[in-house]
């Protein structure tokens, strides 16, 4: 066993798991018992975090993961020595800041689930005698007898009789640029979702709905000014693959301003963020490799993991424990399909996560996970999609936010669409990585590079936000976006709604947990001029139906305001107080709430 | 106060469309769950007056009688 965990690890686990005592006498009893200061009562728990040997002890209690109110517990009184283990890496290096996580899980109570499950039983009884009696006049190709049916047969009943009965909360055309508003064109249906038709008027919303993190979609300004200036120089095609001709000064300058911004050696850029996670993982990877990943990662990585036929292991959501508990099973088993008795250790091994969850609102323990990773030898590819410009006192991601090294992340990714209001991805990480993959990722080989304008807005937004622009305007977003992101997360949860996620998280998924409160809420908020979105089953667990909301630097606070009114006399009607957790009703003031100041 | 009542059982058949997802369904559909529920209620209760109270008469009957017996019997009661 021991020779075995060498191959992938480094010492047991134990050590590490000792590690972690706080020398913060109000809150000890509460850590080491692994329960929070509302022990056995409430929904919950506690714990804090130190960034070093980033172990928590306390876990989980009756499903609520690790939810504090408590704002006593700050970074400075958490900044004591440790008292005992995790030695030896420990000792060499100060010890670094802490940062508390605070995150809430309130689960729905059994109620709730119980009639969600009915009622969800309901809706498919009707839609199957629905179908039953009057067939969909859905298109049918003829001459196919014989032929397997082309489509998944529950994915279409699904979309039929689940989705089309509230279609008109999705897929909204907008016509304007989706700043803190935006103009959404009204349509209309007139039997029940299969068709929709245009009424010609169109409707200004408070836009809550985009991903705008720190307001950069932008029509006018200097950013805009960059990517116009660009189209008279360049035009807005390459023209070829960067192999090719396809890399102009831009596209140099760019990658050095992002590698610059991050803090590392280098950086290479694609023109689609999607495509990045897509097409560069299989570069990484072979048969023979471990990949272990969240079970909430995007679309776009779990489609990259699975392409290189590597081994793929999910852990549970944001559970470091059990990401622990698959590294070490699997590290002892090593490559499956050995002949008997035959140990062949792994290639490499990879965990993958990203920043913030853009569907739970979460955010990652980068710390502990860092300590995972070097205790195991394993690589880690960090998806900074949702958190590059959005988090961090100087919007550098997650990995600012916990002050980490970025060098100790061994793959960083991002994307330049939510937070800079452009397109494309990057991908960063020391000189080698990246000259790998500048002459081996199929995106640089095959796929064309980013357009001109595209990237020339991302310079634009990249310098203001390093300072380079000469103001600080790009401190001012940061600011404004987690403050903005405290006072509606409080807000809310005074409310009593139930939300999901990290207290710094711009993404704020309100919980409804039914389809017909989704639609409801969602067409109210549309008709009281506010734009969110629905996401129900396919996106998220069956029985988790929520309102996402995204919170941007752009929004004033008088369109909070307004946004929280409206939403409260919502959740009223609908019944959407589902919390149960004690409500804090100290006013929460704007001008007061603390942003970065550790 | 017609009016007020009115108003109260149309906000909660609108909290019971949402939670029983009826709300979303189109209305011929509402129309024929609830056909179907007074249906299986309708056969529930006829069920339970036929069926199930002529096989649990004789029981509680017995019962009865017996506990009749009992406080009529004045001196047994404290002993048992
Ligand atoms: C975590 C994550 N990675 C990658 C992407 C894809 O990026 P893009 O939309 O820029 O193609 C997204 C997009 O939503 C995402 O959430």
């Amino acid at each position: 066993m021991e020779t075995r965990m060498e191959e992938g690890a480094g010492d047991t686990v134990t050590e590490l798991l000792n590690g972690v005592d706080f020398e913060n006498n109000t809150h000890q009893k509460g850590i080491s018992n692994g329960y929070g200061p509302y022990s056995g009562t409430l929904t919950n728990g506690y714990t804090c975090i130190n960034k070093k040997n980033g172990y928590t002890r306390g876990r989980r209690q009756n499903g609520h993961v690790l939810a504090s109110s408590d704002e006593e517990c700050t970074s400075k009184t958490m900044k004591g020595p440790i008292k005992n283990g995790y030695v030896k890496a420990a000792s060499e290096e100060p010890l670094p800041k802490t940062r508390i996580i605070k995150e809430s899980f309130e689960p729905p109570t059994l109620l709730t689930a119980a009639l969600t499950h009915i009622s969800f039983y309901i809706l498919m009884f009707l839609g199957y005698l629905s179908q039953a009696l009057f067939p969909p006049k859905v298109a049918k190709e003829k001459n196919r007898d014989g032929y397997s049916p082309l489509f998944d047969k529950f994915s279409s009943f699904y979309s039929m009789y689940v989705y089309r009965r509230i279609r008109d909360c999705w897929n909204y055309p907008i016509c304007s640029v989706p700043g803190n508003e935006v103009v959404l064109k009204d349509r209309v249906t007139r039997d029940n979702g299969w068709t929709f038709e245009f009424t010609g008027s169109k409707t200004k919303c408070i836009n809550l709905a985009s991903y705008n993190y720190l307001g950069f979609a932008e029509k006018s300004g200097p950013c805009a000014e960059a990517a116009i200036d660009s189209i008279y120089k360049y035009g807005v095609t390459t023209g070829g693959t960067r192999q090719q001709y396809g890399t102009c000064d831009l596209h140099v300058e760019l990658e050095k301003l992002t590698a610059e911004f991050l803090g590392v050696e280098d950086a290479i850029t694609f023109g689609m963020g999607f495509a990045t996670n897509a097409l560069n993982i299989p570069t990484l990877l072979s048969p023979g490799c471990l990949v272990i990943s969240d079970e909430k990662n995007h679309a776009s990585l779990i489609l990259g993991i699975r392409l290189p036929g590597a081994t793929v292991k999910v852990f549970k959501h944001n559970d470091v424990q059990h990401l622990e508990e698959i590294l070490r099973e699997n590290i002892y088993k090593g490559q499956p399909n050995q002949p008997k008795g035959a140990y062949k250790p792994w290639k490499k091994i990879l965990i993958v996560v990203e920043g913030v969850y853009s569907m739970e609102g979460t955010i990652v323990r980068l710390p502990e996970i860092i300590a995972l990773k070097k205790k195991y030898k394993a690589y880690l590819y960090l998806d900074e999609a949702h958190s590059i410009g959005a988090m961090g006192k100087h919007g550098r991601g997650i990995v600012d936010y916990f002050g980490c090294d970025p060098k100790e992340i061994d793959i960083l990714m991002g994307t330049f669409t939510k937070s800079f209001g452009s397109a494309g991805g990057y991908i960063a990480g020391t000189k080698e990585l990246i000259s790998f993959l500048r002459k081996n990722s199929f995106a640089s080989k095959h796929a064309w590079a980013m357009a001109p304008p595209v990237a020339a807005q991302i310079i634009a937004v990249l310098k203001i936000l390093m300072g380079k622009d000469g103001t600080n305007e790009g401190q001012k977003r940061i600011e404004t976006l987690a403050r903005n992101t405290r006072y509606f997360r409080k807000k809310i949860e005074q409310m009593g709604i139930i939300i999901h996620g990290n207290d710094d998280s711009p993404v704020v998924p309100i919980l409804v947990y039914l389809y017909s409160k989704i639609a409801a809420m969602v067409r109210i908020l549309i008709q009281e001029k506010i734009a969110t979105v629905g996401v129900g089953y396919p996106a998220t667990p069956l029985m988790e139906g929520r309102i996402r909301i995204c919170l941007s630097a752009a929004h004033t606070k008088e369109q909070l305001d307004y946004a929280l009114q409206v939403i409260e006399k919502v959740a009223n009607e609908l019944g959407l107080k589902y919390s149960r957790k004690p409500i804090n009703s100290e006013p929460i003031e704007y001008d007061k709430i603390k942003v970065y100041e550790d | 106060m017609v009016k007020g009542i009115v108003e109260f059982l149309n906000y909660w058949y609108f909290r019971y469309l949402l939670v029983t997802e009826l709300y979303m369904v189109e209305k011929w559909e509402r129309v024929m769950f609830h056909i179907v529920l007074l249906i299986i209620l309708s056969i529930l209760s006829l069920f339970n007056t036929t069926v199930v109270v002529s096989l649990v008469s004789p029981i509680t009957q017995s019962l009865f009688i017996q506990s009749d017996l009992q406080e009529g019997i004045p001196g047994v009661r404290g002993e048992l």
